[in-house]
């Protein structure tokens, strides 16, 4: 299998800290990939780092091929990158159909994925006239990764889509997510280790900035040890 | 909330009509609501830019009145003596050419820190000798422009070979410059290096253009019909705003970003800096625009008795209620209101409004779509520097053109921002009406006085009231909603 991105030993500096000093990780093409961690871990900036907003200072992000350290976030992202924040940064002056378009890369993308949009996310059919300001947390979160999905993206970063939902939401979205990875190649951050683990084929564990372990979620799942240690009670 | 803004903002605009309208008559009252509205309509053009340039990019640009005094200038002198404009226009922009196309080499390389220091300084040096001995006291002496200095453009013109030579180096200047400036670290690709070889060659051949027509560009201009001219020379205005607007942003403001205190401190030396540069070339005084023919008639029948008399009579008044008011300043309204239908427009139905309005919540966002924010912020910096420059030419027949305009319309529209509320478009606009029916109507007070009923003779103000007045407003706005009648809650 094809790894669509690969990260080797990054650091990051924000100000004077010094957050991630070595994160490595690899991202086969058309799986879900878990980023784990606690909180404070880096995961976050691991994702920023990739994109360039937070620029790593030393390694390498390679993605389909092409080294893009040091590159602008704009032209990273340009390559098919898609990324839904922890805060869904959607735009509260906007409507739901200008998030949507805003996120066009070439004339069209919208309508030409409009099909495969609205069938994951019916609801945002009906809110497409709203102001992002007036969705509930749910609404927001489907449609930060609906806005993902506009352009030709091939690998999505997502971070911590869980946060702040009803449980029942929650399962929602992880069927969205599930039938997102047919589309697209995804790196979930999540602190729900019962949602990650249901979701994603491979994992990386990172602490303290980081990469501490890797492997197949179906073997995480069983080695209650470290899932005890890295992750807490879960 | 939209609704608290309304009444707030109905309620503030009743207040000054009841006074307005208080112990003025009818015919009295509707010319200063018009002088109110015409002032309203010019500080809003600089008023609509610094508050965009702060709801997008967080920079209080107090160099904004410079770019309206700097479009005064160079529409009145496109207008009166386009040489001045044709014999330094190829200077400047050959050394833009010249960045353009050093850039293509310096991005190759990474340029160390005392490297751009030393390639600043050496393109200051090469560009001083470009300039250095150009006869510009003397393309500025003119007889439409200075008075008893006559000199005719032939002699006041350097030859063409020497003007050669000195746009050659300036060249080199821009060369030079493009190291001091080279962007850390980007990877160029093929066709951003034939975008800039393009915009290089571009340039330089309209620079080239420029010097070797000077001569039949200078009558062509001056011999056009005037009405026409006075539109050249709004769009002159407009694009030297733009320009000088654009350049500040790429060249001095955009190292900036991360530090807020540096942008005030530059953008405050630079109205130093312009306002030293216009009393170098023009000397301190002022100057009178002349008001276009489409806004001077006179005659028998003038002035016009109604809005639709005057399209056919053009004369240099209209009759509102039974008083003349001058028609060119109805002009200034409506170029305020299309600027400001233009600017709703722009941010609401184009997909670069999108960005802005996206970029003004979370840039981070919009930079991680993909989306260049950089260019979007030079636009956008572009954008408001040309209404600046716009509002300029449209004040010169108005109010001349003078150096101190640029400290005067910076003040009135920081008023006018803080009343609205920064990073607000109505609110700007609501603002600058407000300000402007303040000043007509403190002027009013201070011209004929005030009676209130029950008063046995008017009390007159001195002029300081009717500046006061709009500082009264700020005031009170600001006791009842910190942020502006528009603003958003931080």
């Amino acid at each position: 299998m094809n790894n669509i991105l690969e990260v080797d030993s990054i650091q990051t500096f924000i100000g004077q800290f010094h957050i991630l000093e070595g994160v490595s990780l690899e991202v086969p093409e058309s799986s879900i990939t878990a980023l784990l961690g606690r909180n404070g871990a880096g995961k976050t900036t691991t994702l920023k780092s990739i994109l360039g907003l937070t620029p790593p200072r030393e390694g390498r992000v390679v993605f389909a091929g092409k080294d893009v350290r040091g590159q602008r976030p704009y032209d990273i992202a340009a390559l098919g990158i898609g990324y839904v924040p922890e805060n869904r940064a959607i735009f509260r002056a906007l409507t739901v159909e200008e998030n949507l378009k805003i996120a066009e890369r070439k004339k069209g993308d919208l309508a030409r994925r409009a099909e495969m949009i609205f069938g994951l996310f019916p609801d945002l059919k009906r809110l497409i006239k709203l102001s992002g300001g007036q969705l509930s947390g749910g609404q927001q979160q489907m449609l930060a990764i609906a806005r993902a999905l506009v352009p030709d993206n091939r690998l999505i970063l997502i971070d911590e889509p869980s946060e702040g939902l009803a449980p029942i939401l929650i399962e929602q979205l992880m069927e969205s997510i599930r039938s997102l990875s047919a589309h697209t190649t995804i790196l979930l951050v999540e602190q729900n280790f019962r949602m990650a683990s249901q979701l994603a084929d491979r994992y990386y564990l990172i602490d303290d900035g980081r990469t501490v372990k890797q492997g197949a979620m179906k073997e995480l799942v069983n080695d209650r040890a470290t899932v005890h240690r890295y992750l807490g009670a879960a | 909330m939209v609704n608290r803004n309304l009444i707030l903002t109905l309620l503030v605009l009743v207040l000054l009509l009841a006074l307005a309208l208080g112990g003025l008559g009818a015919s009295t009252a509707a010319s200063v609501l018009l002088s109110g509205i015409t002032l309203g309509a010019l500080y809003f053009l600089v008023a609509s830019g610094v508050s965009l340039i702060f709801g997008l990019m967080d920079v209080l640009n107090f160099a904004h009145g410079s770019l309206f005094m700097l479009g005064a200038y160079a529409g009145w002198t496109i207008y009166t003596n386009p040489r001045l404009i044709l014999n330094t226009a190829p200077l400047a922009l050959i050394v833009i050419a010249g960045a353009a196309f050093g850039g293509i080499f310096a991005a190759r390389f990474a340029v160390p820190r005392w490297a751009r220091w030393l390639a600043a300084l050496i393109a200051i040096a090469i560009l001083v000798l470009a300039v250095r001995g150009l006869p510009v006291d003397k393309l500025v002496a003119m007889g439409a422009t200075m008075t008893g200095k006559v000199i005719p453009t032939s002699q006041a013109e350097e030859p063409i070979g020497a003007m050669l030579v000195r746009v050659g180096i300036a060249f080199v200047a821009g060369l030079a410059a493009s190291f001091a400036m080279s962007p850390r670290g980007r990877a160029e690709t093929p066709s951003s290096t034939r975008r800039a070889l393009a915009t290089a060659v571009v340039i330089a051949a309209a620079a080239l253009a420029i010097l070797l027509l000077r001569d039949a560009g200078e009558q062509a201009i001056l011999g056009m019909e005037n009405n026409a001219r006075f539109v050249l020379a709004l769009g002159f205005g407009a694009a030297t705003g733009a320009l000088i607007g654009a350049l500040m942003e790429w060249g001095l403001i955009r190292p900036l970003y991360a530090r807020p205190i540096y942008q005030i401190l530059l953008t405050l030396g630079l109205v130093f800096v312009f306002d030293q540069v216009i009393r170098l070339i023009y000397g301190p005084a002022g100057a009178f625009m002349d008001i276009p023919s489409l806004f001077a008639g006179s005659g028998n029948n003038c002035p016009s008795p109604d809005l639709f008399a005057w399209f056919s009579q053009h004369c240099d008044s209209i009759l509102v209620l039974g008083r003349p008011f001058p028609s060119y300043r109805l002009f200034i309204i409506a170029i305020g209101v299309v600027m400001l239908v233009a600017v709703a427009l722009i941010l609401q139905r184009s997909r670069l409004g999108m960005i802005i309005r996206a970029g003004v919540q979370d840039s981070e966002m919009v930079e991680a779509l993909g989306i260049n924010v950089r260019r979007v912020f030079t636009l956008v910096f572009a954008l408001g520097a040309g209404l600046a420059g716009l509002g300029g030419v449209v004040a010169a027949p108005f109010l001349g053109v003078y150096p101190e305009m640029a400290m005067e319309f910076l003040l009135q529209a920081f008023i006018v921002v803080v009343i609205g509320g920064l990073g607000s478009i109505p609110g700007a606009a609501v603002g600058a009406l407000l300000v402007g029916l303040a000043r007509a109507y403190g002027d009013n007070i201070v011209l004929a006085g005030i009676q209130l009923p029950g008063m046995t003779s008017a009390i007159s103000g001195s002029p300081a009231i009717a500046r006061a007045s709009t500082v009264l407003i700020m005031a009170i706005v600001l006791l009842i909603k910190p942020t502006g009648i528009f603003g958003k809650k931080e």
